[in-house]
């Protein structure tokens, strides 16, 4: 045999290269899609995207613009410097100080019109 | 090859398939009785549409909450602290407050994480087929909205707690009697 010449070694699956390529990728791509779909759940990303279905309308609820206030973290220790502190922080810590979101009864039994009949007096 | 790769492509979509429309199998209440079940039926419809709005309303509140206790923590306690440090003073109070606050923020966005879950579970159920299923869900994701009502409640708590702080630093180092001596 010529050096130049190679012996044509013929594998069954190379006939369908394209059809494998194909499905490989498709494989790949779902593996990738789980994958990202469980990290976007388990990060708690989620809960902040509001262009999920059905959150729209409450998307100017949101404060887009980013309005807090820093407090530099160099300079002197003094009582004028710490009185703007506890001005700042006063100031700025008042929005939640409301408590009385998410409360457990806004899901209450009577609200969702799901508790218990009441029997009618007997006769 | 191909007697490998096209069953593995068509179990992994219906492996996707099952974990999408598996049905919920919960618990079921063992006391309910005929009319409260029935009752349930005629009203989840109803029910359900009141819980898409609460998670509709709760979604920006959340998210205003969530930014608003990061940047506490990130643009003020961080900073004061930080500055403390490094004009050599002991703030190991304010410190442990922080950490205390900040390890309650990773608790508050666990806890609505698995609110918003849990209801949206509830949203996506067929409550007129499963409605003791459903009453037993709505049960456990009003704990979970209380969880996170009383985790909103610590964190307020500790906002409190770090201000003392600095106003006990301040009357330890004398900075109070320095302000008035000015």
């Amino acid at each position: 045999m010529n050096e130049t010449e190679h012996e044509i070694v013929h594998v069954p699956w190379r006939k369908n290269q394209l059809v494998v390529f194909v499905s490989g990728s498709i494989v790949v791509a779902l593996i990738l899609v789980v994958v990202s779909m469980a990290l976007y759940a388990s990060s708690g990303a989620a809960q902040l995207d509001l262009s999920r279905p059905g959150y729209q309308s409450v998307q100017d609820k949101v404060d887009r613009t980013d309005t807090f206030q820093s407090f530099s973290a160099n300079g002197p220790v003094n009582s004028d410097e710490l009185d703007e502190f506890e001005e700042l922080y006063i100031d700025q810590t008042r929005t939640v100080k409301t408590t009385q979101v998410f409360s457990g009864s806004a899901l209450g039994e009577k609200t969702l019109g799901i508790d218990a009949p009441v029997p009618l007096p007997a006769e | 090859m191909m007697k490998f790769i096209l069953p593995l492509i068509t179990g992994l979509i219906g492996l996707l398939v099952i974990a999408m429309t598996a049905p919920a199998t919960a618990q079921e209440s063992p006391t309910m009785t005929d009319e409260h079940v029935a009752r349930i039926k005629s009203n989840c419809r109803l029910a359900i549409a009141t819980l898409g709005f609460t998670l509709e309303k709760d979604a920006p509140v959340y998210i205003n909450y969530n930014q608003t206790y990061y940047s506490i923590s990130d643009k003020l306690m961080a900073r004061l602290n930080s500055r403390l440090t490094l004009n050599r003073y002991d703030a190991t109070q304010l410190v442990g407050t922080a950490s205390e606050f900040n390890d309650t923020l990773a608790d508050f966005r666990r806890a609505y994480r698995l609110y918003d879950e849990a209801m949206n579970d509830l949203i996506r159920m067929d409550c007129r087929s499963q409605p003791v299923t459903f009453y037993d869900r709505v049960s456990e994701a009003r704990e979970l909205r209380q969880n996170v009502q009383d985790i909103t409640q610590k964190m307020s708590k500790y906002i409190d707690e770090y201000l003392t702080n600095v106003r006990d630093f301040r009357l330890e180092n004398d900075l109070v009697k320095e302000s008035r001596n000015e």
